[in-house]
């Protein structure tokens, strides 16, 4: 504002200047062209003067010629014998049309014409002369035209013997005037002063209109009707004076003249425009003022040029501070951001340093406490399973960060892999149903609208999403309160993806609108966990977003203080050609199947489901219906049983329907996951539970069980426990601890293994070794001289039979799905993260070690 | 950077500004030295001077017949490559030569090579010899047989007009209305329209000049003679005295004679009088409900175009009823001009077909040549429905031996200066006696 105002300010005084500075020469311009028009104007007329002089001079020399050689006629006629006779003799000519003689002492004479000649009509009486000889007023001669006479006495010896008359026509004086006088834009008569008639006049074509005849018509048709400005005229034409004043005939501004010949005996009469006399000036100004134009243009040009490269000049300044702005905004941002960011690390530093130190606490009490109690047993189990608790505490909040950390340096890498919707559900509900369960909290899984069970997509990605929405919901859930894990099936955007929406709600505490914006923000808690029961890392929604979007999909969160919060997520999976399984029901001759259930969308669900593997249902709302159906037709491979059907008896349906049902097909019961008071139909023949929600891929494990097979694969298991038992290893581990526990763990299952310090010396160690001496390599990454990597590389290069075939574990603290990648790109079989979990190295050591027969 | 880049935009801008300057300047052209600045090449525009009377009515305005006429000479100099002057000549007074008295002198004396001559000069000076035959002229193939008629003199086409002038009887419908007169056939009817204007405070009805009372003449004289069939049987019993032209013309001398005498018209004004100068202006003023003029005036600025009430042109009154009186001025080139060929070819333009277009187009007015027909004003309507039904006196015809337009003039002229009927009828016969002779 203040800026804009003193730019006014300037711009005022600048545009002042500009104005004064064109006034002046405005001024300058006018009075030099002003002072031009006048000097040529007074050069104009004083022309006009000298032509009318010369004119003048002219006609007076032409009349002083004429009497001239009208006296040396009149010389002439003296001298001849007979003057009648020399008149008669004489021709008119073009200058002299009649040439006359009156003797003296007689009133009538003769004319060369032939007639008689008398003075009478010739008018002598305002005595006039030229060059001393009387001059006749003007008169319409014989010819019809102006002429004039001239009286000349013939004297012989002293004595007038005669007068003689020479009559002139004014058409002579005609060609001593100028052709086109002032380029014909002036106006020239010749007036007889006395009786003021025009006797020569201009031609051309349109010069007959008024204003020819005489003065007083030259007075009518221009309208000049000042009686003092004719008074003034008639004074100067009766002195023989000339006269000559400014004057408007038809708008345009003229100059009028009256200019004496002969001392008056004549007039030169007429009017001259202003504009052609001061045509010279007039150009000289038009000259002038077209340069002071061409100045102006070029100096408006300039002005421009100097505006518009002002102009752009102040747009680049503009444009670069309005980038400065942003770019001072974007700073101030990225400052905010950065300090918020640090107040959250911060925050999240202080709140790791208690999430990390409280465990560490118990891990590090209770590994006093168990030194000191070390001889009770009981203790001893007591504190080690706080220590391991404590300890798995720690490694979740360690993973946490560590997630973070590579989602936020784009790190992370989806692994496609097929997955089944049950599996992922079976997964979910084992984790987090206990963790309800431990709090009381009812934990509903409903799926519906799914026609495809299995997929292609990261399953441990989403099953982390997964665990982390639901866990917050047992979290941030009240004792008792109920918490749903929905999967919904939209429809499909395209054939090759299925498009699915998984919603966890819950009626829990709820959050605020405030930190619902913040809420996927990392470094955030719903509340300072330093003073809050609930603990975590404030990072699991963070992830769980990044995860969501890295997948394509998208997640919402709807909430309300105290009561509940949804969360919902979708995502697309892409769907595998070949829908597994088809063949399992074909080969079981399974193609027909029986379901009742209360649920019409349960029904429709099952019914989609099971069409996908070519397995056709019927659907019954009761029982009695079912029994119905089976009388009628008794064809079904396969009966399923909503356990929550009103006219379900248990055992007592169950004997009922296998009246018409053989004891080989399976009678199974849907049920909840907690159902109660199902124990004793289960023990029944070819009858089994199946957990809710159903899936196919779960139906054909029942069947199976139910068939035996599983209960063979189980027992096949169980041979395998203690799997460890009598396995030989080759371990490279350079840290003398972790060494130490893995070797105590594998003597716990009955193996034993052999710990080299580096990747090169487990090199070497298996390069000397026999063949079967070792059944497996546990391999650390990270040592000293060659890490494990390179080892396995060398390993498998080893020009040894067994080279290529020896298992090798990758063991490390490298955790990360790239790692596992890495190690297998190597060479490695497997990789297992430390720290490590017991029961997952059996599983994957039994997976790739082959027992010696 | 940045300020070498302005620096450069405002070098440039100067230098644009520079370029501009030395352009102009070097627009002025440089003077050649030791180069003869005149020119010597020789105008080779041949004049053709022509005579025409002078204009003396309203200076400022627009004479559409002269602009008319401009227009054909202008066409004529572009083609021709001619120059034409003009001659000019009108009387100051009555006392001085009339503009005929004029042009017979200069005609005579060779003055002049061109010249809009009235009927009266065509008889005279065509059966002088002192006009040229212009039979021979390719536009004057073209001209209507009424021209030819009134302008062949002795076996020769002395004069060709730009348009057929008809004179008529200008009326103010106005006042008629106003005093529910209709408008008059006949001489009686004529008389008693004046009654009743006089009774009523219109002291002189009829507006007069010295040139065409005589109008009331030829329209009653001569009614018969060009309508009754038997034109030419008549004439030749004219010009062999078989019959007397006083015997046509008495009733129509009679009848001034009564305008006179009731103070219908103002003889003495009238005598002083010239054209339109004096019974315009009332006219124009509605003081006077009658007077006479030619078919251009109804069209012209100059005349009584554009008046305050409604004009009607009529025939003058005769037993036949209204009668238009043509009579045709026309242009004739001087037998001893100096440049009597180009004056010929300069009328052959300004009388071709494409000339007489353009002037009768813009002067409204009847066209000599056959193959020019234009629309005329509403108020010259009737005027022209009599012509176009043939129905016409002439008012000069080049084929009686003695000049009817100019003397009838002159005679009437007379009358109005006082002379008897009888007086002016002796005249008429002392004309015939000598055109017998």
């Amino acid at each position: 504002m203040k800026m804009k105002s003193t730019g006014r300010n300037r711009g005022f005084p600048l545009l002042l200047s500009i104005v004064l500075v064109f006034c002046i020469l405005g001024m300058i311009v006018f009075s030099v062209s002003r002072k031009i028009s006048q000097e040529m104007s007074e050069s104009a007329i004083q022309n006009l003067n000298d032509s009318l002089d010369l004119i003048q001079y002219a006609i007076e020399t032409i009349l002083n010629k004429e009497t001239e050689f009208q006296l040396l006629i009149a010389q002439e006629i003296a001298a001849a014998e007979d003057p009648i006779a020399y008149i008669r003799s004489r021709e008119k000519n073009n200058t002299m049309v009649k040439i006359s003689l009156i003797l003296t002492g007689e009133t009538e004479g003769i004319s060369n014409t032939g007639e008689q000649f008398s003075e009478a009509g010739l008018d002598f009486s305002m005595e006039r002369r030229i060059n001393g000889l009387p001059v006749s007023q003007s008169y319409l001669n014989y010819m019809g035209t102006w002429a004039y006479c001239i009286k000349c006495p013939v004297e012989r010896e002293g004595q007038e013997i005669a007068s003689l008359y020479i009559e002139y026509v004014y058409d002579t004086l005609d060609k001593l005037l100028p052709d086109g006088f002032y380029n014909g834009k002036a106006i020239l008569y010749v007036m007889d002063p006395e009786s003021e008639r025009f006797v020569l006049k201009p031609k051309g074509r349109g010069l007959r209109d008024a204003g020819h005849l005489n003065l007083e018509d030259f007075y009518r048709a221009n309208s000049i009707e000042d009686p003092t400005l004719k008074r003034d005229v008639a004074e100067c034409l009766k002195n023989g004076i000339n006269i000559m004043f400014y004057h408007d005939i038809r708008s345009v501004n003229a100059l009028i003249y009256m200019w004496p010949v002969n001392d008056g005996s004549l007039y030169l009469v007429g009017y001259v425009p202003i504009e052609a006399i001061q045509q010279e000036g007039r150009t000289v100004n038009q000259n002038i003022l077209i340069v002071v134009l061409v100045m102006l243009i070029a100096f408006f040009l300039c002005c421009l040029l100097y505006y518009l490269n002002q102009r752009q000049q102040n747009k680049l300044r503009k444009e670069r501070e309005i980038e400065r702005e942003i770019h001072n905004r974007q700073l101030a941002q990225a400052l905010q951001a950065a300090q918020i960011a640090s107040n959250s690390k911060t925050t999240f530093l202080s709140n790791m340093s208690h999430d990390i130190r409280t465990p560490m606490n118990a891990v590090l009490g209770f590994t006093t406490l168990l030194a000191m109690e070390a001889d009770n047993p009981v203790k001893v189990r007591e504190y080690t399973k706080k220590i391991t608790a404590s300890g798995q505490h720690l490694l979740s909040l360690i993973n946490d960060i560590l997630d973070v950390s590579k989602i936020e340096s784009g790190k992370v890498v989806l692994n496609f892999e097929p997955f089944s919707l049950n599996d992922l559900v079976s997964s979910v509900d084992a984790i987090i149903q206990p963790m309800a369960k431990g709090k009381h909290q009812n934990f509903h899984v409903e799926v519906s609208g799914i026609k495809h069970e299995y997929f292609i997509g990261d399953e441990t990605r989403v099953n982390q999403i997964l665990i982390n929405l639901l866990s917050n919901a047992v979290k941030y859930t009240q004792e008792y309160g109920n918490i749903w894990f929905r999967i919904v099936g939209l429809k499909q955007r395209s054939a090759q993806y299925d498009h699915i929406r998984i919603e966890v709600e819950d009626d829990g505490y709820g959050m605020t609108q405030e930190y619902l914006k913040t809420i996927f923000d990392a470094f955030t808690r719903a509340e300072n966990s330093t003073t809050n029961k609930v603990q975590g890392t404030g990072l699991g929604m963070a992830i769980t977003k990044s995860i969501v979007e890295l997948m394509g999909g998208t997640i919402e969160v709807f909430s309300e203080i105290d009561k509940g919060s949804l969360f919902r997520v979708e995502l697309e999976f892409r769907i595998p050609e070949d829908q597994v399984d088809q063949q399992f029901w074909d080969n079981s001759g399974i193609n027909q199947m029986l379901v009742a259930n209360g649920a019409p969308e349960t029904c429709r669900d099952i019914v989609l489901l099971m069409k996908n593997v070519g397995v056709q249902v019927d659907t019954v709302s009761s029982v009695e219906e079912a029994l119905e159906l089976i009388q009628k037709d008794s064809e079904y491979h396969v009966l399923l049983l909503d356990w929550e059907l009103p006219d379900l008896e248990g055992t007592q349906t169950v004997q009922k329907l296998r009246v018409y049902l053989p004891d080989t097909v399976p009678i199974l019961f849907l049920a909840a996951f907690d159902t109660v008071g199902i124990d004793g139909v289960l023990e029944l023949a070819h009858t089994g539970l199946l957990t809710k929600p159903f899936f196919v891929s779960a139906l054909k494990e029942k069947i199976l069980e139910l068939r035996g097979a599983a209960w063979e694969k189980d027992q096949a298991g169980g041979a395998k426990e203690n799997s460890l038992a009598g396995l030989h290893f080759l371990a490279a581990e350079d840290n003398e601890i972790n060494a130490e526990i893995l070797e105590e763990i594998l003597k716990m299952e009955g193996a034993n293994c052999e710990i080299v310090e580096n990747g090169q010396l487990a090199v070497e160690r298996f390069a000397c070794a026999a063949k079967g001496e070792f059944d497996a390599i546990l391999m650390d990454v990270q040592m000293p001289v060659m890490n494990g990597y390179d080892a396995t590389r060398v390993i498998r290069a080893l020009k040894r039979a067994d080279a290529g075939e020896i298992p090798i574990i990758a063991m490390t603290a490298n955790a990360f799905a790239e790692d596992e990648k890495a190690a297998l790109d190597a060479g490695m079989n497997a990789h297992v993260a430390k720290p490590i979990d017991v029961a997952l190295l059996k599983k994957v050591i039994e997976r790739y070690v082959k027992r010696k027969e | 950077m940045k300020k070498r880049k302005r620096s450069l935009k405002q070098l440039a801008a100067l230098c644009l500004t520079g370029t501009v300057m030395l352009t102009l300047a070097s627009c002025v052209p440089k003077a050649e030295a030791d180069k003869n600045l005149l020119s010597t090449q020789e105008s080779d525009i041949r004049t053709v001077n022509l005579f025409g009377p002078m204009e003396k009515s309203k200076p400022d305005a627009e004479n559409t017949a002269r602009t008319a006429f401009d227009l054909t000479i202008a066409m004529a100099e572009e083609q021709l490559g001619v120059k034409v002057d003009y001659r000019t000549y009108t009387a100051e007074n009555f006392q001085e030569k009339t503009y005929d008295d004029v042009t017979l002198d200069r005609v005579r004396n060779h003055m002049d090579d061109l010249y809009l001559l009235n009927p009266d000069t065509i008889q005279i000076l065509g059966s002088e010899g002192s006009l040229m035959d212009l039979s021979s002229l390719e536009s004057a193939q073209n001209l209507r047989e009424i021209v030819k008629t009134a302008n062949f003199v002795d076996g020769k086409l002395v004069a060709i007009p730009q348009e057929i002038v008809a004179h008529g009887l200008f009326v103010n419908q106005d006042l008629f209305d106003q005093y529910g007169l209709e408008l008059p056939e006949t001489p009686e009817d004529f008389l008693e329209c004046c009654r009743v204007f006089q009774e009523n405070g219109i002291q002189t009805p009829v507006g007069a000049n010295r040139w065409w009372l005589e109008n009331f003449v030829f329209a009653q004289a001569y009614a018969d003679l060009y309508n009754g069939g038997n034109t030419q049987a008549e004439i030749a019993a004219l010009n062999s005295g078989e019959r007397k032209y006083s015997d046509y013309m008495r009733p129509g001398f009679e009848f001034l004679q009564e305008l006179i005498d009731r103070g219908y018209i103002d003889a003495q004004k009238a005598y002083v009088s010239e054209a339109i100068e004096a019974e315009g202006p009332d006219f124009l003023a509605q003081k006077t409900p009658f007077f006479m003029a030619y078919w251009g005036a109804a069209n012209t600025d100059t005349a009584y175009g554009n008046p305050d009430f409604k004009l009607q042109v009529i025939g003058f009154p005769s037993s036949r009823g209204q009668m238009p009186v043509v009579s045709m001025t026309g242009y004739g080139v001087g037998a001893g001009s100096e440049h009597a060929e180009d004056a010929m070819r300069t009328l052959d333009v300004i009388l071709s077909d494409e000339a007489l277009q353009v002037y009768s187009e813009r002067n409204k007015v009847i066209s000599p040549s056959k193959n020019v027909e234009v629309d005329c004003i509403p108020a010259l309507q009737p005027l022209n429905d009599k012509i176009k039904e043939n129905i016409y006196v002439l008012g000069s015809n080049a084929g009686m031996k003695i000049e009817q337009w100019g003397n009838t003039c002159l005679i009437v002229r007379e009358l109005l200066n006082g002379a008897s009927v009888d007086a002016c009828m002796e005249a008429f016969d002392k004309l015939q006696e000598e055109s017998l002779r």
